[in-house]
């Protein structure tokens, strides 16, 4: 009697590889964790600029609060996302404890700053986020620099 | 007259229907990462579109069968079993993420979290299907979709250098800091976006249950070559706005909040009305093209009587499979799986099941025991066999990118 045919051996692969791209192993050397800490500092970078726009959106008067309100607690969220993922992972050597050191001050201040402006737009104070958002220009400016240096 | 309207309903709605939350999806992350590098992709993927779909109507006109139908009498039940099980399970997975979606459009209006919307948008996408004519539900969706061009006017209002962006998109190179697995990996998301399989499905499916016959011809051929090159034109708005305004900032979207940045930039509140108005339509629309999608090809491939054509007490177990796959889909967003990362594994997954979507449908359009005289024409067949060759190559490249890139990373 003939196999029925049926794409399980694609499909096998493609569940692997599903799997496969969302595993993360052990760090164990420091240009792992280098280039996992640029990974970081990149898409932290990215959640700055996107409360920064936002910023721009309120200053504008641009956007209903609620929408404001709802990407400001996304943008935080991903922050705070971001940042436990990277302390999740151990530094492997005395020099990765610097650049965690240095690169969780950035974090530190990303988030904080974010959590305040979604805490601003959820009191429908919009006129205060210019001010508040004040420090997020040179932490993006700082994080992709810490990106390049270690890429 | 009344030919010529139903030609231009036919565009429209066309074109309305024509993006779903995985061209937004796409188009905004290839956008906002690449820029215009992949807006070549986005073109392939509508001619693939095109191709196929002219041809799965043009088989379902003449023979008056779907082409799920007839691949199963052409080819034999192990080929269509092999179609069926990547078609349906990339079909659901879409399913899922269209509510994902519908409840994310509405978290934006609202601001209550998306989850408390997935069981209400669920129940209002299977009382449409049952309720719901075909031909209402088909242009009420497919028009309220086309309030997606506020997103062309938000280009236009912005301003850009159109000489850059044109240089940007016909030069295509990967942009600094972004390797080429990543690169190629990106062009299957959104090659997948713009051929998804139940496109195919829904559209000969629904030449049948509008009871289309060769002199609708014309209608097919209308729909596809002015309707799907219009819709896939607002899929490139929606990435040339992610290239104005996230890209420069270094902005890489993991929400659908993202995609109406750009247009709250330009357009302010007005745009941002029309905006979530046209998610919700464009994801909500999609949903009931996807559950009709299952339904269609689970109840062809068994032989069971099928269509909203027919009272719902005749096609029981045709609306039985889109019940289950609607509550399937719903449950699958509330165990809090992320739609936007559903949406983008979704399409590669789907990418990669593609030749075994368009294979069988190229075979049938051929045959002339079905088509008569009706059969593709030399033009036809050599684009859809140089497409199929690239499908193949995507589906074998799709596993190894995924893994190396980390999923897009």
């Amino acid at each position: 009697m003939r196999k029925p045919l049926l794409p399980v051996v694609p499909a096998l692969l493609l569940l692997i590889a599903v799997v496969l791209a969302g595993c993360t192993g052990p760090v164990r050397s420091f240009g792992v964790y280098e280039s996992k800490a640029a990974r970081t500092a990149k898409e932290e970078a990215s959640a700055v600029e996107n409360a920064r726009l936002v910023v721009q959106a309120a200053t504008g008067h641009k956007a209903f609060g609620r929408y404001l309100s709802q990407v400001l607690t996304e943008t935080g969220d991903e922050a705070s996302s971001i940042q436990s993922t990277f302390d999740a992972i151990q530094p492997p050597d005395g020099r990765s404890d610097q650049l965690q050191a240095e690169l969780d001050d950035l974090l530190d201040a990303a988030a904080t700053t974010i959590a305040a402006l979604r805490t601003a737009a959820r009191r429908g104070d919009f006129g205060a986020m210019p001010r508040l958002a004040a420090p997020l220009a040179g932490v993006s400016r700082k994080l992709d620099e810490f990106a390049r240096a270690h890429q | 007259m009344k030919k010529l309207l139903e030609v231009a309903l036919g565009i429209l709605t066309a074109v309305g229907g024509f993006v779903d939350i995985g061209d937004l999806v796409a188009a905004t992350a290839t956008g906002a990462r690449f820029g215009l590098a992949l807006a070549w992709v986005l073109v392939l993927g509508v001619i693939g579109i095109v191709i196929y779909a002219e041809m799965a109507g043009r088989v379902a006109t003449v023979s008056h069968r779907p082409v799920f139908d007839l691949v199963r009498e052409r080819l034999g039940a192990r080929v269509a079993l092999a179609n069926l099980f990547a078609s349906f399970f990339v079909t659901l997975l879409t399913l899922a993420a269209e509510i994902g979606g519908v409840a994310l459009a509405v978290e934006l209006l609202t601001g209550i979290n998306y989850l408390l919307w997935v069981p209400p948008a669920a129940l209002l996408v299977w009382l449409v299907l049952w309720r719901m004519r075909f031909q209402v539900m088909e242009n009420l969706f497919g028009l309220a979709g086309l309030t997606l061009l506020v997103v062309v006017v938000a280009v236009w209002h912005a301003h850009p250098d159109w000489s850059a962006l044109l240089h940007g998109a016909t030069h295509p190179a990967v942009p600094m800091g972004e390797g080429r697995p990543t690169y190629f990996y990106f062009a299957i998301a959104l090659l997948g976006s713009a051929m998804t399989p139940y496109e195919v499905f829904f559209f000969s499916s629904g030449a049948v249950e509008e009871g289309w016959s060769t002199t609708d011809l014309i209608v097919n051929r209308m729909n596809v070559y002015l309707g799907f090159p219009l819709g896939g034109a607002l899929a490139l708005a929606v990435m040339v706005a992610a290239t104005l305004f996230l890209q420069p900032r270094g902005i890489d979207p993991t929400h659908l909040s993202q995609v109406a940045l750009p247009v709250v930039l330009v357009l302010g509140k007005v745009g941002l009305a029309f905006t979530i108005f046209a998610f919700f339509a464009a994801t909500f629309g999609a949903a009931l093209e996807t559950g009709l999608s299952c339904g269609y090809t689970i109840a062809q491939y068994f032989g069971w009587q099928w269509g909203k054509y027919v009272k719902p007490a005749q096609a029981a177990r045709f609306h039985l499979v889109m019940l289950v796959s609607v509550v399937t889909g719903a449950l699958l967003i509330l165990t809090t799986i992320d739609p936007i990362k559903l949406t983008e594994y979704m399409l590669v997954l789907s990418a990669a099941a593609l030749p075994l979507t368009y294979f069988p449908i190229l075979v049938v359009a051929n045959d002339p025991d079905y088509m008569g005289s009706k059969v593709n024409s030399r033009i036809s067949n050599a684009i859809g066999s140089v497409l199929l060759v690239i499908l193949v190559v995507i589906m074998l490249a799709a596993p190894p990118l995924m893994i190396i890139t980390k999923a897009g990373q």
